[in-house]
C-alpha cells in the first residue's frame, strides 16, 4: 500500500503545515449555508487539498460525495450523478460534503460542465468543496467569481522532514538524516512526492548506496555560488570552491551560467572580464602545461567574480535559484542532431567529388535539392533515418 | 553526353574535353598530354567550381576508358585525418599495377593546400616513391600554399574564375534540358550569389527548381538568402537592447545550429558593428573590444566565454557607455 494512502491524516491533529487554512474551512462548513456555497482550495500538487476535505468531513461527521478528474464531467453526466447526490440525505452520517476534485481538469470535452456545476452548487443544500492547481485559467473565471477562494501554500521543507520522520517511526525504519533533508528540499513543497520518494528509498536494501552524491554536489555548489554572489568579498572567498566536489572546469560552467542572474550593467561587465581572464589562464595551462597558472584561475573565479559587485551596494539577501549549466547538454544534443547531417554530407561529398567540409558548409542548399527528390535519396543510398532527418529539419523552418 | 544522376552537378558535369567551359587553354594542353597516354604529375590551382575535379575525371576516363574506376583514387586532404592516412591509402592503391596500355594509375588529391608544409614534405616523398606506378593530380586554391619541391615536380595549370558569359551559358543549357522558365535577371542573381563558382550556380538553380520550374529572380533571392546565417545581427540587437540573457542564448543557438566557430562569429560581429545604431566613438571602442576578444579566443580555451564577455560590451554600448 502506498504510504501516501496509508499515512494520510484521518483527523485535524494529524494535518501538518496548513493550520490557518483548517480553521477557515471549518468556519465555512459550520456556518453553511452562506452567500457563497462553495469553497475552492487551490495550490500546487501534493500539499493536502483533497486530504483536507476528507479530514474536515470526518471532523464534522459528514459523508463525502466525491467527483474526481477520472469521471466524465459534462453537463449530462453532472445532472445524472451530482444532482441526485445533492438532493439525497446521507444515510449514515449527519451531514454531507460534496467534493469536486481538480476542477481545472474539467476539459473542453466536458462541454457545459462548468456552467452546470455552478448551477448545481447554487441549489445545493450541502457545502461544496472544489480543488484546483491553477485557478487562473480563463475557463474557470465563473467559478472564481462564485466560490470562496482559499489558497494553500507549499509545505515548508522542515515540516516535510518532520512528517517523514514520524512516518519512518511508524514503519520502524531508519534513514540517514542527510538523505531526509535532501528528499525534503528536493520535493519543493510537494509532501506527496516526498513521501513517495521516502518509500522508494526505504525499500532499497542499503539506502546509503543510492546516488545522493549528485544532489550533495549540487547543494555544495549552490552554497558556494551564493557566497560568491551575495556576500562581500573576504579572503574566505578564496577557498569557497575548495569544498565543492567538482573540477574547476565544471565550476567555471556553473559560474558562467549564473552570472547574469546576479549581476547587471557594470557589475556584469566586471564579472565577465574576470571570467574571461580565468579562461585565458585555463588556455595557457593547456597549451604550456604550466599548472601553476591554476592559482590565478582559482582566484579570478572566486574572489574575482565576487568582487565584481559594487562595493558601496547593499549585500543582497534575496534567494536566487541557480541554474544547472545547460551548455554542455545543448552541445551534446546538437552533436546528436548534426550526426545525421554529417553522414548525409559525407555520402553526398563522395558522390559528387567534393570535400566533406565543403558539403557541410553548403548544406542548406544541398539539403533542399536532396529532400525534394527521392530519386537522389536512392542514388546517394540514404537510409531511413537520414531521410527522416531531412524531412524533420524542413518542418522547423 | 549526360550522366544519369538526378543531381545536376553530376548530370551535367562535362565528360569529354570539348564540353569544359571557360578554360580553353588548359583544356587544349591537358588534352594533348592525355592523348600521348603519358602524363606528368599535375597541379591544378584555382578557385572552387572552375573545373579542376572535372578535368581530372575527364583525364582518367580518357586514359582508362571503362576501367577508370580501378585506376583512379580520389582523396580530399582536408577530410583525411593527417598525412599518414593519406600515405597509407596511397600505398594500398599503388601496390597493384595498372591494367591495360597505360602504365600508371592516377591519384587525385583535392584541396592539397590544406596540408601543412611538413605534411607536404611527407607527400613529396610518397610521390617520389611511387612515381613508377602512379601519377598525382593535386588541386589547390592557391599554388603559393604548395611547397616549392612539389611545385617543381608538377606541371602547373592555373584555372581562371569563370566569366559571367560562361556561367550564363551553362545555366541556359541546363534550363533548356530541364524545361525551366528562366530570365536573364534570374541568371544574373544566381551568378552573383555563386561568387563565380559554377558548381554552386548549378546547385542554386536545382534548389530553386525543386520549388518551382519557373525560376523567378525573387525565388532565387529567397533561396540564396536562406542559406546565409544572418542571426548574428539578431544576437547583437538583443545585446544592444540590454537583454544579455537572450543575446547569449541566441548566440549559442546560432553557433550550434550553423556549426560556426568562435572566430567566424567574431568576423561576423566585426562586420556588423558598422550597421549598429551607436555613436562613431562607440563603434571604434567596440571594434577594439572585438579584436581583444579574438585575441583572447586564441589565447584562451573556451570561445563561448570570450564571446559572452564581448556581448557585455555591446550591452554597455547600448546604454551609451
Amino acid at each position: 500500500m502506498p504510504w501516501t494512502e496509508k499515512h494520510r491524516p484521518k483527523n485535524i491533529e494529524e494535518v501538518r503545515g496548513q493550520n490557518p487554512i483548517v480553521t477557515k474551512i471549518k468556519e465555512f462548513i459550520k456556518n453553511f449555508p452562506q452567500k457563497k456555497k462553495a469553497i475552492l482550495l487551490h495550490g500546487p500538487p501534493g500539499i493536502g487539498k483533497t486530504t483536507l476535505a476528507y479530514v474536515l468531513a470526518n471532523e464534522t461527521d459528514s459523508e463525502i460525495f466525491e467527483l474526481n478528474a477520472s469521471d466524465l464531467r459534462n453537463k449530462d453526466k453532472l445532472k445524472e450523478i451530482l444532482k441526485p447526490a445533492t438532493q439525497q440525505k446521507s444515510l449514515i452520517k449527519k451531514n454531507k460534503i460534496i467534493l469536486v476534485d481538480e476542477v481545472d481538469g474539467i476539459s473542453e470535452v466536458d462541454r457545459g460542465g462548468i456552467t452546470e456545476l455552478l448551477s448545481i452548487v447554487k441549489s445545493s443544500p450541502y457545502p461544496v468543496i472544489m480543488t484546483a492547481n491553477d485557478i487562473w485559467n480563463k475557463k474557470l473565471s465563473p467559478i472564481r467569481k462564485q466560490t470562496e477562494l482559499i489558497k494553500l501554500k507549499e509545505i515548508d521543507y522542515r515540516t516535510i522532514k518532520d512528517v517523514m520522520i514520524s512516518i519512518l517511526k511508524k514503519e520502524n525504519k531508519f534513514i540517514d538524516n542527510n538523505i531526509l533533508t535532501n528528499i525534503a528540499v528536493k520535493a519543493k513543497g510537494d509532501l506527496r512526492a516526498a513521501i513517495n520518494d521516502l518509500q522508494t528509498i526505504s525499500e532499497i536494501q542499503d539506502p546509503s548506496t543510492i546516488n545522493l552524491d549528485e544532489r550533495n554536489k549540487e547543494t555544495d555548489i549552490f552554497n558556494s555560488l551564493r557566497q560568491v554572489f551575495k556576500t562581500k568579498p573576504t579572503n574566505d572567498i578564496l577557498k569557497v570552491f575548495d569544498t565543492v566536489n567538482m573540477t574547476i572546469d565544471e565550476i567555471i560552467l556553473w559560474v558562467e551560467e549564473n552570472i547574469p542572474a546576479e549581476y547587471e550593467g557594470e557589475e556584469l561587465a566586471r564579472a565577465y572580464e574576470r571570467l574571461s581572464k580565468t579562461d585565458i589562464f585555463k588556455g595557457r595551462i593547456y597549451k604550456q602545461q604550466y599548472w601553476r597558472f591554476l592559482i590565478y584561475e582559482n582566484i579570478l573565479l572566486s574572489y574575482g567574480i565576487s568582487s565584481a559587485k559594487n562595493p558601496d551596494k547593499k549585500v543582497k539577501t534575496n534567494f536566487t535559484t541557480y541554474n544547472r549549466p545547460t551548455r554542455i547538454l545543448k552541445i551534446w544534443l546538437n552533436n546528436q542532431r548534426t550526426e545525421k547531417k554529417k553522414s548525409i554530407a559525407k555520402k553526398y561529398a563522395r558522390y559528387v567529388h567534393v570535400g566533406e567540409k565543403r558539403a557541410m558548409s553548403e548544406f542548406p542548399i544541398i539539403k533542399q535539392i536532396i529532400k525534394t527528390n527521392s530519386e537522389i535519396q536512392k542514388e546517394l543510398n540514404l537510409n531511413e533515418e537520414e531521410i527522416a532527418y531531412l524531412n524533420n529539419e524542413s518542418h522547423k523552418h | 553526353m549526360t550522366n544519369k544522376s538526378g543531381i545536376w552537378t553530376e548530370k551535367y558535369r562535362p565528360s569529354i574535353f570539348s564540353e569544359v567551359v571557360g578554360q580553353d587553354n588548359i583544356v587544349k594542353r591537358v588534352e594533348s598530354l592525355t592523348n600521348s597516354l603519358n602524363i606528368p604529375h599535375l597541379l591544378f590551382a584555382g578557385p572552387a567550381g572552375t573545373g579542376k575535379s572535372t578535368l581530372a575525371l575527364i583525364i582518367v576516363k580518357e586514359l582508362f576508358k571503362d576501367n577508370w574506376r580501378e585506376n583512379y583514387l580520389e582523396l580530399n586532404a582536408s577530410d583525411e585525418r593527417g598525412i599518414n592516412v593519406i600515405r597509407e591509402k596511397v600505398k594500398n592503391f599503388a601496390r597493384t599495377k595498372s591494367l591495360g596500355n597505360v602504365s600508371f594509375k592516377v591519384i587525385f588529391l583535392d584541396e592539397a593546400d590544406a596540408l601543412t608544409p611538413e605534411a607536404q614534405q611527407a607527400l613529396r616523398r610518397t610521390m617520389e616513391n611511387y612515381s613508377n606506378t602512379c601519377r598525382f593530380i593535386l588541386s589547390c586554391n592557391y599554388s603559393s600554399k604548395i611547397i616549392d619541391p612539389i611545385q617543381s615536380r608538377c606541371a602547373i595549370f592555373r584555372f581562371k574564375l569563370l566569366e559571367k558569359k560562361d556561367v550564363e551559358r551553362v545555366i541556359q543549357r541546363i534550363a533548356e534540358k530541364e524545361e525551366l522558365m528562366i530570365n536573364p535577371e534570374a541568371i544574373e542573381i544566381i551568378y552573383e550569389g555563386s561568387e563565380g563558382d559554377c558548381r554552386r550556380c548549378i546547385n542554386i538553380l536545382q534548389s530553386t527548381a525543386s520549388i518551382s520550374p519557373s525560376i523567378t529572380p525573387e525565388l532565387v533571392s529567397t533561396i540564396i538568402s536562406n542559406t546565409k546565417p544572418k542571426d548574428i545581427k539578431v544576437v547583437l540587437d538583443y545585446a544592444i537592447s540590454g537583454d544579455f540573457q537572450k543575446a547569449r542564448e541566441r548566440l549559442l543557438d546560432v553557433m550550434l545550429k550553423e556549426s560556426i566557430s568562435g572566430q567566424d562569429v567574431i568576423k561576423a560581429i566585426q562586420k556588423e558593428i558598422w550597421n549598429l545604431p551607436v555613436e562613431p566613438e562607440i563603434k571604434v571602442k567596440l571594434t577594439e573590444k572585438t579584436g581583444e576578444a579574438e585575441f583572447r579566443i586564441i589565447e584562451g580555451s573556451d570561445p563561448f566565454i570570450q564571446l559572452q564577455a564581448l556581448l557585455v560590451s555591446f550591452v554597455l554600448a547600448g546604454l551609451g557607455k
